[in-house]
């Protein structure tokens, strides 16, 4: 990701958990956490239970982010806090938040909002801590959808003087990782029709330029399914097991020869070894050779993951996907 | 191998492949179908997969670190480290360059890659207790890796990237904890502490799993090619033989190899040895200058006072055979080298420990006495001359904590900022220490060079203000500073006192001996050749006592320059016909002509 598409994640992140934007601009965003974002991003467990069993007013923390120092306003950026290595993100720790604190905010993380504190700022870019963490909450936060297409109203009344007819496709997006001491991902997005079975690759692209609703609009309703989910998860992995057993798997065969040559290093040490030695003494040395085989099964042993990042289920008018 | 909670669904792919599917999202989708609901947001369901499709690595080779590191920028050979050992020798190595390469970095950028990759999710580093932090600091600030230093038991297991001493990891109650962990990755530094396979470290060592292995070490053999070979079977036992077919394929004699090309052959496959260029080019300069000033009448009679003492009582022990005292009368005449602070207490404590029957007692009450007399420090002053005059970040060196105290009030009362550096401060205190240097002070005051991983390449101006009379310490002080990254030429003040020792052995070590413009090679190696009879500082000693005058203890102090430039002679003459086995090591690696730049 650039500097650009994480500022736009971020602000959808921030939209969608409903924090208050203080102030923005092309460089940075201040903003104040919903608590919901609270909770995700500052890692205050113990406040939140605090708040939680007390019934207090919670009090969420205010951020800047800093998507692009340069050009950030000279003023504007102070030099971090000496961060102590054991609580590297600032303000996830009690230890990080502004000082002037009480001691019982330093020690437990409760509240204590100092409005005079300054506000913690990061830089946001791709591979630091708190945007990992933002793809966390994202991700734990967006698995399993249920959306309808939204239809033109007007269209509707004319077209249709009776309701209209959805039929709903499972959408599951695949991590395929393909993997042996070295590794490269895949990504899958398959959609496959609960009626009729038909299974549409690229799926969750082509749902790009719709408009899509959680609720079902009204004068519309939905058919029946065939398929249960199950069979049809089933079915799209025998569809995905089908498309890798087209690969060339030349990447596994050398893994797999790497794994045999090292597996004779091995050998040839440690048999070497154990051969002369007295039975009582041998234990030790065996145990030492199986684990250094083990190892290598670990290291080198090709396989592929397939995983879910997230899934769907859409209700969309009958010609709105049509097959490849 | 680790196994999740949730068995997979394993389906055949090809010969020696399979597929893993894991089902879990399907009873949450199940679950959240039959009771409609709740249901994720439509906008955080993109989000997730923009997230995820962002982070994909689409080729098996790629290094993928840097666009996620946007505030490092690695050396030419510290990412071609990184992906010979990622692509070739399949994230097992020992990493052995020389000093001051950056072999932190390249073990930093292997580790992130594997974890972009997730390849590497739980990682144990094993490092001397000095370093435990600094790694920490490292991995945190430079990697974004969210490492943590091993305080308590519990962080063995709860924590994925762990930074801990060998010392610790391999004791009671640690050792069982670690030793039933799987690592994704194991970091040892220092690693030539392995060296020999009968030390509890190399057997703790050997007991941990581990995918991937790295080992630093700059000197990966010091006198035995055992020691090489017990490295590398740690990491891949078997790639020079066993033990036996070791010793008759490749080792003529304990330093000498034979059938060299194929050891070579071998031991790329397994160590990279980056090493410096010729000449040093890569290093900016060093500029001295020494700064002559003359003690008031006071401080002459305080300095006069102590080396007349020192010498009656160092005069005193010989005639009766007993140089057991010695070792505090050394202290004291150096002390008085440096303030009237230093030497104060010492001379205090050696009033109560003296007999009260003693005639000395009144001798040194004497000297106390002079002391008191002293109103100014003209040491001091200098010092805060020079400091006015740099007008930039200046680090003053001392050996003694009084005359540190005494500097920091007194750069105080000056509105210096001035900020305190000492051995017996705890790494937390250091590493703050440090920080407040490089954000807010002007002046570091030292008195410990040696700490390792200090780093003040932002700096570039030294004054000794006391003079260590180990040459190795007087390195090691310019040494934090010149070092790779050091922009800029590095200017060393030396306060040169008229009419004290301390003029005759900075006239030693900068004249004779050149030592602060030049980086001498194996100082170590000739100091430890020339101390092989006695002590340097011992030495030192003896001339000052046992000379006359001023001219003898020149002609003195001459004939030891000598002495030592001769061991260098010899040093550099036998590193020049190298032993084989060092030149193997070296042909391994190559050879880095390294920028000013360089970090």
């Amino acid at each position: 990701m650039k500097t650009k598409q994480i500022q736009k994640f971020v602000m959808r992140y921030l939209e969608a958990q409903q924090c208050r934007i203080v102030e923005k601009s092309p460089a940075h965003v201040t903003v104040k956490l919903s608590p919901q974002a609270d909770k995700e991003l500052t890692n205050r467990t113990y406040y939140w239970s605090f708040v939680e069993r007390t019934g207090a007013a919670p009090e969420t923390m205010t951020f800047t982010f800093i998507f692009d120092k340069e050009k950030m306003e000279p003023t504007a950026v102070e030099p971090p806090p000496p961060r102590s290595p054991q609580a590297p993100l600032p303000a996830t720790g009690p230890g990080a938040q502004p000082a002037g604190e009480s001691i019982l905010g330093r020690y437990f993380g409760v509240s204590v909002p100092s409005f005079a504190g300054r506000i913690p700022q990061e830089e946001l870019f791709f591979g630091s801590r708190r945007l990992e963490q933002i793809f966390g909450s994202v991700k734990a936060g967006g698995r399993c959808v249920n959306m309808f297409e939204e239809t033109d109203r007007e269209l509707r009344k004319e077209r249709f003087a009776d309701s209209l007819a959805f039929s709903s496709w499972l959408c599951v997006n695949y991590k395929v990782e393909l993997e042996c001491d070295m590794k490269r991902d895949e990504f899958h997005s398959f959609g496959i029709h609960l009626l009729d079975g038909r299974i549409v690759e690229g799926f969750y692209d082509r749902l790009q330029p719709l408009k899509l609703t959680p609720k079902l609009p009204a004068n519309v309703h939905v058919r029946p399914n065939v398929f249960t989910l199950t069979k049809a998860a089933g079915m799209l992995e025998t569809f995905l097991e089908k498309k890798l057993k087209s690969y060339d798997h030349q990447w596994a065969d050398e893994a797999k020869e790497r794994q045999a040559e090292e597996q004779e290093r091995i050998r040839g040490y440690y048999e070497s070894m154990l051969q002369p030695m007295e039975d009582d003494k041998k234990t030790e040395v065996q145990e030492e050779y199986d684990n250094r085989l083990e190892e290598l099964n670990w290291q080198y042993e090709p396989r592929i993951r397939a995983s879910v990042i997230n899934c769907g289920i859409f209700h969309l008018r009958e010609d709105t996907v049509r097959s490849n | 191998m680790r196994t999740t909670d949730q068995p997979d669904t394993i389906r055949p792919i090809a010969s020696h492949l399979s597929l893993h599917l894991n089902r879990e999202w399907l009873d949450d989708l199940k679950s959240r179908h039959d009771r409609n609901g709740p249901w994720d947001d439509w906008t955080m369901f993109q989000l997730a997969l923009e997230a995820e499709r962002s982070r994909l690595v689409s080729t098996f080779d790629e290094l993928q670190c840097l666009a996620h590191l946007p505030g490092l920028t690695p050396l030419p050979h510290q990412l071609d480290t990184a992906r010979k050992v990622l692509n070739q020798m399949r994230g097992r190595a020992i990493l052995a360059d020389e000093v001051g390469l950056g072999k932190t970095i390249e073990a930093g950028l292997i580790l992130k890659e594997y974890m972009i990759r997730g390849l590497v999710q739980k990682a144990l580093i094993l490092v001397p207790a000095s370093l435990v932090l600094q790694w920490v600091r490292e991995l945190n600030q430079k990697f974004s890796i969210p490492a943590v230093a091993q305080k308590k038991h519990y962080m063995w297991e709860q924590y994925d990237v762990v930074v801990a001493s060998i010392d610790t990891a391999k004791r009671d109650p640690h050792r069982e904890i670690v030793v039933n962990q799987e690592y994704d990755m194991l970091i040892v530094d220092e690693a030539h502490k392995l060296k020999n396979r009968k030390t509890t470290n190399y057997q703790f060592v050997s007991l941990l799993r581990k995918k991937y292995c790295l080992l630093l070490t700059a000197t990966p053999i010091q006198n035995d090619m055992k020691e090489l070979y017990n490295l590398i079977t740690m990491l891949k036992p078997g790639q020079l033989g066993g033990q036996n077919s070791f010793q008759s394929n490749f080792v003529f004699s304990k330093r000498t190899p034979k059938n060299e090309d194929k050891l070579q052959q071998e031991l790329s496959k397994v160590m990279i040895r980056n090493r410096r260029s010729e000449g040093h080019v890569e290093f900016t300069k060093r500029l001295v200058k020494n700064i002559p000033l003359t003690l008031s009448p006071e401080e002459q009679a305080l300095y006069d006072g102590v080396t007349d003492f020192v010498r009656g009582r160092y005069q005193e022990a010989q005639g009766v055979g007993n140089l057991g005292s010695l070792l505090s009368l050394v202290t004291l005449q150096r002390e008085v080298c440096s303030s009237r602070d230093a030497v104060f207490v010492t001379l205090v404590n050696l009033f109560k420990k003296t007999a009260e029957d003693s005639p000395v007692r009144a001798k040194i009450w004497e000297l106390v006495e002079t002391i008191r007399g002293i109103k100014a420090n003209t040491k001091a002053e200098k010092t805060l001359e020079l400091i006015e005059a740099i007008g930039d970040k200046t680090i003053v060196f001392t050996e003694y904590r009084a005359s540190q105290e005494y500097l920091l009030k007194f750069f105080k009362e000056h509105n210096i900022i001035a900020v305190p550096y000492r051995g017996g401060m705890n790494r937390g205190k250091k590493d703050w220490m440090m920080d407040l240097f490089r954000n807010r002070g002007q002046v570091l005051v030292a008195t410990e060079a040696g700490g390792e991983g200090i780093n003040l390449q932002f700096c570039h101006h030294i004054i000794n203000f006391d003079l260590p009379w180990n040459p190795m310490r007087v390195e090691q002080r310019i040494g934090r500073v010149h070092r790779l990254g050091q922009a800029n030429d590095v200017k060393i003040y030396n306060l040169s006192t008229e009419g004290t020792i301390e003029q005759h052995i900075l006239s030693l070590l900068h004249e004779k001996i050149n030592m602060f413009e030049m980086v001498i090679g194996g100082l170590d190696t000739i100091l430890e050749r020339f101390e092989k009879s006695t002590q340097l500082e011992t030495s030192l000693f003896k001339v000052i006592m046992e000379s006359s005058g001023k001219d003898e203890i020149r002609s003195r102090l001459d004939q030891l320059g000598q002495t030592f430039q001769e061991m260098k002679r010899q040093v550099e003459q036998e590193s020049d016909a190298r032993p084989p086995i060092g030149a193997i090591l070296d042909a391994v690696g190559s050879t880095i002509p390294l920028q000013r730049e360089g970090r």
